[in-house]
């Protein structure tokens, strides 16, 4: 198993790499400018020259390359050309707030959606159950989540003031608190604050989780129809099991694979979602931090966000692959 | 069988109640501490700096107001703050040698910086203008200090400035806008990052960025005019107009500064009985014709462009009614010089005949024609190219990215050039840069924003940057506009003011809602007046 890891561990950084490298350049093939997207129609010649020899890009493309390379190496990723933060402490601020977003969307989108898959796999032949989970299926599918998103602020916080218009939280404020262990010397501070980051979590989580619960609804049924035509579910009808107990004792445990599957691929889904979610919502994170910087043509964030994003991804997939052994005694990794 | 249904409707009813309760807590409101404090919310788009010689998004410039000021200051006159005439503001006082060129300004005592960073010398003025001059990275408005040969430090309350020669518009390029800005040296020099921990000695201090989230200003206690009567204010990074709608009529925000204001946002800030505060001369949205591009070489080609060109119908379409004006010069209005010009009339009928007579009976074909996805840009073009459509004039739009399209009119693929922006406020620094043949484009190295590639007002602009006598410079500049309208140059649409939309129920401001106050980006040149109720 050790080795598997590593092995899949090293093979990631060859992708990585590989990412890395596409962001770079496509960056720079796309036209624009960052000096000209920064300084608008105030850019005269001499000004847009010398920010572009400022922020180094004078330099021939294969120079600012290796640079970069080098520089990610030592886990440098520069600093922002629009804000001047250097870019790992922008995403390490930015990151938790898409985090939690995706965590909590996937709890909304695990516990809508799952249930919704199995009943409606299960009672496949009943029209009335069928059908209006279907009907629910599509709708999620295709009710866009700024459309959902504008829906559900007009509706919870415009009429009745039950959450928060915009922001994600004083997350900082939690995450410090955790760091150096306050929440111990404060714990109704704590409290107070994470409750105030769940409040905030509330209506973007629920607007993202249910736009993919539709989606993991919909591969859950399939998942749950597979089992359920196994032989060994046969058996187990055979054996004269109550049908409530197939389900739960040998159809259910034995779905956990493909539903691992299904959290892998979900993740990648969730972390696009995130852009327009953080977009409808005005919270600060990831997202649309990666949209807006490819806009303002910030190399180093965009490139910065975009490591991060595969590095997700990656590990996301990694660990699935790893639950599988944990989840089926026969997979085993060498 | 029983049992487990039993179990199960346990289990849901517990879910629920569960679920019930999470919502009840989370849904209780968490907003005690703010009701004591008088924080203003603003909604807009997060700065990109908070160096108030580096902003140069309208977010930034608005925000840098409320920490930064200058030696002078737009001066208020009959409760009106006006666009031409400046009044003392960080210099108490000023005298300037018998030819114009040596400024020596005598700086109020006892202003203080942020954060005790001190008393306001000579050294942080002579280091203010210094640092731009010297072209420190990321500063952005040395240019328009170029005028000033050298500055001393006469003693901790006097600086001399030398000009390089005599410069009508020094008082105004000295007030607190852009590169007038007293910044502290000690602070600068300190502060690697001064864009993240900016010193000045405006009403509000720099408190808090989150970024991405919100920045954080609260009342100087030591401000020179006094302390706010605002404790906080709370400037959110809102990117969608709609949210900020949504928002204003919450009450989480008390002020908006929109991506633009349309007629659907103009009307639904009214509907909420809400006010929006105009401030002129604002941008123009004005055309720019390439008189070296073909065919628009042919004087008779421009003529019939603007006669085919209907501005009351852009004007009407983009900003019904007041929210804008139909612009009357290539000049501002509110900008010293401006004169009214005369622009061909809509008539697509002469344009038709004024294009066949120039060998083009059936029109022509632009393309491709680039044109920023972003602002008013995309939409102007869009009624234009249905008015050039009618009298032959065939425009294939290519919507790029607003860098894109910077970049491409700058390198002359666009036969006319939309453009919108503002400036100082005098017809000199406007016209130099969009008419003087030193700001051709050249499609390399040199990318002015002389679209027009028009030469011949380059004797008046250099007689205008030497006369010291106000009313013959005004003169000269009603000159250069003759001589534009004369060789059909710019056709300028829209005069588009500044317009934040305000809560008067829980936010005053001293001035008239409807252009009371002159600004260039920013809202609100005295923030220090606002007051909360």
């Amino acid at each position: 198993m050790f080795q598997y890891v590593l092995r899949r561990l090293l093979v990631a950084v060859p992708m990585l790499l590989g990412a890395m490298s596409i962001v770079f350049f496509a960056m720079r093939i796309l036209p624009g400018d960052p000096c000209v997207a920064m300084m608008g129609d105030q850019a005269t010649s001499a000004a847009l020259a010398d920010c572009t020899k400022h922020l180094g890009l004078h330099r021939p493309l294969a120079v600012q390359y290796a640079d970069y390379i080098w520089r990610s190496v030592q886990l440098d990723f520069g600093t922002s050309l629009r804000q001047g933060y250097p870019v790992s402490e922008y995403i390490g601020r930015m990151f938790p707030h898409t985090l939690i977003l995706v965590l909590a969307a996937a709890v909304v989108a695990a516990l809508v959606g799952v249930p919704i898959g199995i009943i409606s796999a299960l009672q496949r032949r009943n029209p009335l159950v069928d059908y209006p989970l279907r009907i629910f299926a599509l709708l999620g599918l295709s009710m866009p989540v700024f459309w959902l998103g504008i829906l559900l602020l007009m509706f919870f916080s415009l009429r009745f003031d039950l959450f928060p218009l915009i922001g994600g939280g004083d997350l900082e404020g939690v995450m410090t608190m955790i760091r150096s262990g306050e929440l111990f010397t404060y714990p109704g501070d704590f409290f107070a604050g994470v409750l105030d980051v769940l409040h905030h979590l509330t209506l973007p989580a629920l607007a993202l989780g249910f736009t993919l619960a539709a989606t993991v609804s919909r591969l859950s049924r399939s998942a749950m129809l597979e089992v359920i035509g196994q032989d060994y579910i046969r058996t187990a009808r055979a054996k004269g099991q109550v049908e409530r107990m197939v389900v739960y004792k040998h159809a259910l445990r034995n779905m956990l694979v493909p539903l691992l599957t299904i959290i892998g691929l979900f993740v990648a889904i969730a972390l696009t979602g995130t852009v327009l979610t953080e977009t409808v919502f005005t919270r600060p994170g990831l997202g649309k931090m990666l949209v807006d910087s490819i806009n303002a043509r910030d190399y180093p964030l965009a490139q910065g966000a975009i490591t991060v994003f595969t590095m997700t991804i990656i590990l996301v997939n990694l660990l699935v692959d790893m639950a599988y052994a944990l989840a089926d005694p026969r997979i085993t990794y060498k | 069988m029983t049992n487990l249904r039993l179990r199960s409707s346990v289990l849901v009813t517990a879910a629920a109640m569960l679920a019930a309760f999470a919502l009840l807590i989370l849904a209780a409101p968490f907003h005690a501490e703010a009701q004591r404090k008088k924080v203003l919310n603003i909604a807009a788009k997060e700065p990109d700096t908070l160096d108030p010689h580096s902003s140069t998004l309208g977010q930034s410039q608005a925000i840098v107001r409320f920490m930064f000021r200058g030696l002078t200051r737009f001066a208020v006159k009959d409760g009106k703050v006006t666009t031409a005439e400046v009044e003392p503001d960080l210099a108490e006082s000023w005298t300037t040698s018998a030819d114009g060129t040596i400024w020596t300004f005598k700086l109020r005592k006892g202003v203080q910086f942020h954060k005790g960073f001190g008393e306001m010398t000579a050294e942080d003025v002579k280091f203010s203008f210094e640092r731009q001059i010297n072209k420190t990275p990321g500063t952005r408005y040395g240019v328009n200090l170029d005028v000033i040969k050298s500055i001393e430090v006469v003693n901790p309350h006097t600086v001399q400035i030398v000009l390089k020669a005599y410069d009508a518009i020094f008082l105004l390029r000295m007030v607190g806008y852009q590169q007038g800005y007293i910044v502290s040296k000690k602070a600068a020099e300190k502060h690697e990052q001064f864009k993240w921990s900016p010193i000045g000695t405006g009403p509000f201090y720099f408190e808090r960025h989150s970024p991405r989230e919100k920045i954080i200003l609260k009342a100087f206690d030591k401000f020179a005019g006094g302390r706010p009567q605002i404790d906080e204010v709370h400037w959110f990074d809102v990117p969608e107009d709609s949210t900020k709608l949504i928002g204003l009529e919450k009450g989480t925000f008390d002020m908006l500064y929109p991506e633009a204001v349309t007629a659907d946002f103009a009307d639904q800030v009214k509907k909420m009985g809400m006010t929006i505060d105009r401030r002129g001369p604002g941008g123009q949205e004005r055309f720019y014709i390439n008189m070296t591009h073909k065919p628009f070489d042919d004087i008779r080609v421009r003529r019939a462009f603007m006669h085919a060109i209907d501005r009351k119908a852009i004007k009407e379409t983009m900003y019904p009614g007041g929210l804008a004006k139909l612009a009357s010069s290539c000049v501002p209005p509110g900008y010293f010089g401006h004169v009214p010009m005369t622009f061909p009339e809509h008539d697509p009928e002469k344009a038709k005949k004024l294009l066949a007579e120039a060998g083009h009976p059936n029109g022509f074909t632009v393309k491709p024609y680039f044109i920023s996805k972003s602002f008013f840009y995309p939409k102007v073009l869009t009624l234009a190219q249905e008015q050039l459509k009618k009298v032959g004039i065939t425009v294939e739009m290519q919507i790029v990215e607003h860098a894109v399209f910077h970049e491409n009119i700058r390198k002359n693929l666009n036969p006319f050039v939309l453009y919108g922006g503002t400036r100082i406020t005098d017809a000199d620094p406007w016209l130099s840069l969009f008419f003087d043949s030193k700001e051709i484009p050249d499609g390399g190295a040199n990318k002015g924003t002389n679209f027009a590639h028009y030469r011949n007002i380059d004797d008046l602009l250099h007689a205008g940057r030497v006369e010291r006598d106000q009313k013959k410079r005004a003169s000269i500049y009603a000159e250069a506009q003759k001589r534009m309208e004369k060789d059909l140059v710019c056709l300028p649409i829209s005069d588009v003011p500044n317009q934040w939309a305000r809560n008067q129920k829980r936010v005053t401001n001293p001035f008239d809602a409807e252009y009371g106050e002159y600004s260039l980006h920013y809202g609100n040149n005295y923030p220090e007046l606002l007051k909360i109720n």
